[in-house]
């Protein structure tokens, strides 16, 4: 789901500002808050624009080069049990739905443990679970991906090398995600992660399994953020009550955000600048679902819980009120530290980022109009997306970003697929250009 | 993490604790920490504690050259002469390249 934490704030006031501010400036300052929201939003939604689109390209260019992620091995993961390569078309979908199912069953129930968990505080457990999940994917399935790379190119490699960029790799990515680094290399890597993660499900779920889960997962990002007893929304209200930041999740933030205590109406002047989450460190993605051929410990992890990342509705709110407050107060009040600049910015979930990449992953290494398709599902995504973060602006709330994206996703996948590229093959045949 | 909103003596920590943790064979976070704190280090105007993010930068940059060093050597080698090592090339290989050597 995406959430902006908040919006520009407008120039300081040095001077000594009216008692009582006539309702006309009032009203004027509200339009050119709202415009100046509007602004800076569209701002950050480019600049998501970006990590989304890099993630996609890995994802895509893997896909293209390297054959292990689309060749089917026969191995699947535990929560698809129900093989695809059937005799009857039927018997297909059955056991596409019935994967499907499966599926959702366990990422609805991850996300229940998840939100049980948080009501009754039982932090360290969950930063456990994202320590742990962030660790598999930083180190295994990494080197898995390295391995298949080196073999594609027919690069000799010792052990030793390997080693080191692994750990490398590894260590520094923890570091970044669930400690300090670098605002860029922190988003690199969670790019990176989300491309493994895209990755991993599109070798091993089967076709109409993946499809199938795409569509489900959107309507359930759509439900557990914005019904009422949806667990995310339930996360999210609690974590207001609370007046905590959402622990520390898996999501992208386009910015810096900083520490602070958000909805401090005694200390009005500190608000108005923050009042973002602390997200400033943002953990690997959730688990991933165990690949059937390494044995070993059940991740079990749903990879989606982390779409459904909520981020504070409260900051937004507080931001508006507290700058008028500011602009009330008497001009003796120190001036407020810290700069300006961008410390708000929007945050997507890690969960949107591996599912746009998945889908057009997906596209990319099943069409049978090649890059037509990719390219059309990669513009739906960013359509979707865009629209998504406009909704985004108007309601400043968080909003699920998965259905709007993937709908339209889906949609121009499979008309384009079936309906263009046919077409476009048509033509091309009689050398007819349009 | 935006190195503009930090005290000085956190910088200096954090500078302090990537040089530190890069001894585990961490070639690439020393990497990082030159590429991070470079500006702070020599580009800023000076602060009190500007002159030791200053050696730990430098020194982590000798120990990323040494590590570079080393491995840059030891590939070279080993792709020569992987092939005529026979089995204890193919034995600390992690990848064997088709085809002829």
């Amino acid at each position: 789901c995406l959430h902006t934490s908040a919006v520009s704030t407008p120039p300081e006031q040095n001077g000594l500002p009216p008692a009582a501010p006539p309702p006309q400036v009032v009203e004027a300052e509200e339009d050119e808050d709202e415009e100046i929201t509007l602004k800076y939003g569209a701002k950050h939604v480019i600049m998501l624009f970006v990590p989304v689109t890099l993630c996609m390209v890995v994802v895509v260019a893997t896909i293209k080069s390297v054959s292990f992620y689309t060749q089917n091995d026969g191995q699947r993961l535990i929560y698809t049990p129900f093989p695809e390569d059937t005799d009857t078309v039927g018997e297909r979908a059955v056991n596409s739905i019935l994967n499907a199912t499966i599926m959702i069953t366990v990422i609805i129930f991850m996300t229940l443990v998840l939100v049980l968990l948080y009501k009754y505080r039982c932090y360290k457990v969950i930063q456990g679970w994202l320590f742990v999940s962030s660790l598999l994917l930083l180190f295994f399935f990494s080197y898995i991906y390295l391995k298949e790379v080196f073999k594609t190119y027919n690069v000799a490699m010792d052990y030793f090398t390997l080693a080191i960029i692994i750990w490398n790799f590894g260590v520094v990515g923890m570091m970044c995600i669930h400690w300090k680094g670098p605002l860029r290399l922190q988003q690199a890597y969670l790019i990176m992660i989300s491309a493994l993660m895209a990755l991993v499900f599109i070798k091993y779920l089967p076709e109409w399994t993946a499809w199938l889960i795409l569509a489900v997962i959107s309507v359930y990002d759509l439900l557990a953020v914005l019904c009422p007893k949806g667990p995310l929304r339930i996360l999210v209200e609690t974590a207001q009550e609370r007046n905590e930041p959402i622990f520390p999740a898996l999501i992208y933030s386009s910015t810096m955000v900083w520490l602070v205590n958000m909805a401090d109406t005694d200390r009005p002047k500190r608000n108005s600048r923050e009042a973002a989450p602390p997200q400033e460190t943002q953990q690997a993605p959730v688990a991933t679902p165990e690949p059937s051929i390494p044995s070993q410990d059940d991740g079990g992890f749903s990879p989606n819980w982390v779409n459904q990342q909520q981020h504070q509705l409260g900051p937004l709110q507080s931001t508006d009120e507290t700058r008028r407050e500011i602009q009330q107060m008497p001009s003796a009040r120190p001036p407020v530290e810290d700069d300006d600049d961008e410390e708000r910015g929007v945050k997507l979930g890690l969960g949107d980022f591996i599912f746009y990449s998945m889908l057009v992953g997906k596209a990319s290494a099943t069409a049978s109009g090649d890059w037509n398709t990719t390219l059309a599902c990669f513009v739906a995504i960013l359509i979707g997306l865009c629209l998504t973060l406009l909704l985004l602006a108007i309601f400043k709330k968080a909003l699920p970003a998965l259905p709007i994206s993937i709908f339209f996703g889906l949609v121009f996948y499979f008309a384009t697929d079936n309906i263009v590229q046919p077409f476009m093959d048509k033509l091309a045949l009689h050398q007819f250009y349009i | 993490m935006n190195l503009e909103r930090l005290p000085n003596e956190e910088k200096l920590g954090l500078c302090r604790k990537y040089y530190l943790i890069g001894f585990a064979f961490l070639p690439f976070l020393w990497l990082v920490n030159v590429v991070w704190f470079f500006q702070e280090a020599f580009i800023k105007p000076a602060y009190s504690e500007q002159l030791q993010i200053k050696s730990y930068v430098k020194r982590s940059a000798l120990g990323l050259l040494v590590w570079v060093t080393v491995l840059t050597t030891w590939i070279t080698i080993f792709q020569r002469f992987r092939a005529e090592w026979g089995e204890v090339g193919d034995y600390i290989s992690f990848t064997i390249p088709l085809g002829t050597p």
